[in-house]
């Protein structure tokens, strides 16, 4: 869901990035009290996983196709969304200046949908339903509604900003969201469960349980 | 660093050049979701609701080297190269931000 420059007028695109330098502000606010320094390789391994991984785009119902986004996965491991917000900010602004992926001046609509949205909607769906239905599950259904909310999100974005109404634009995204969101849940859960066996320590769940 | 570390990096480098190695053969070329929905709204493929001039060219269009886009072998080079910046990006943003006691 990476949208492109040309599709949010530049009067837009700076409230985005209004979010997302506020954003950034509390995020390295976070950073400075709770990312302590045996957590750096694990963040920089999960934007470059997430940059590896955004290149496999696999096949989905409709002739469309996605990918997983992983704005979910971060916050979970953290426990902290601000997390999520450092590593998209790295990720899709290598994405949009090297690779033409994501536009410039859409950048910070991206990190509001895929890491705001998409951290906040992952983590405290998690936190809610893990004591019901257990933490993978709970992760899992995470995931898969942080890519719908996204989706929902970005489609309302694009009728804000006139490049296609909500009428075409919150059945197409959500539906292809849904199908999108079941490939997010799977990597989700496989990645916390990897890492839950080789580096439980990693795991701020592990850590302070209820807490962040 | 301590050796655990060195090895999350490690096994995470190996991961994301092995998914880097696969994606020009294996990714689907479809549109994505966004796309898709573009399409299904009757938008161009090269729309755009506002001209927006002076944006860079970027080094490595759509993941692939800009004079010659379908070499598999380029774009994973490409890709590979995408991955490593990115994990030293990360490194050095989580490295600056960390917490200070």
């Amino acid at each position: 869901m990476h949208i492109p420059d040309g599709f949010i007028p530049i009067s837009q695109c700076l409230i985005y990035y209004v979010i997302l330098i506020v954003a950034l502000y509390f995020s390295v606010k976070w950073a400075r009290s709770n990312l302590d320094e045996k957590r750096i390789p694990l963040l920089a391994v999960l934007a470059a996983g997430i940059f590896a991984i955004m290149s496999m785009n696999m096949p989905i119902p409709f002739g469309t196709s996605g990918h997983m986004v992983g704005g979910a996965l971060v916050a979970i491991v953290f426990l902290a969304p601000e997390a999520a917000v450092l590593v998209f900010t790295v990720v899709l602004l290598i994405q949009a200046l090297i690779f033409g992926d994501g536009g410039i001046t859409a950048l910070g609509a991206n990190v509001l949908n895929m890491a705001i949205i998409g951290g906040f909607v992952g983590l405290y769906t998690f936190k809610a339903l893990k004591n019901m239905i257990g933490k993978y599950a709970a992760a899992g259904i995470g995931a898969w509604l942080a890519t719908v909310l996204a989706a929902l999100a970005c489609a309302i974005e694009m009728a804000i900003a006139g490049t296609f109404p909500v009428s075409v634009g919150i059945p197409s995204m959500v539906l292809y969201h849904f199908f999108i969101g079941i490939i997010e849940a799977v990597l989700t859960v496989i990645v916390l469960v990897a890492l839950d066996k080789f580096r439980p320590d990693l795991l701020a769940w592990n850590k302070s349980e209820g807490d962040a | 660093m301590d050796k655990k570390d060195t090895y999350l990096i490690v096994v995470a480098v190996v991961i994301c050049i092995v998914i880097c190695c696969l994606s020009p053969y294996i990714a689907s070329g479809d549109p994505d979701g966004l796309e898709k929905s573009a399409e299904d709204s009757g938008l161009a493929e090269d729309f755009a609701v506002e001209e927006i001039s002076g944006i860079p060219e970027a080094i490595f269009p759509d993941y692939a080297f800009a004079n010659d886009p379908d070499n598999q072998a380029l774009q994973i080079v490409a890709l590979v190269l995408g991955a490593i910046i990115t994990l030293l990006l990360g490194y050095g943003v989580a490295a600056i931000v960390r917490r200070r006691n």
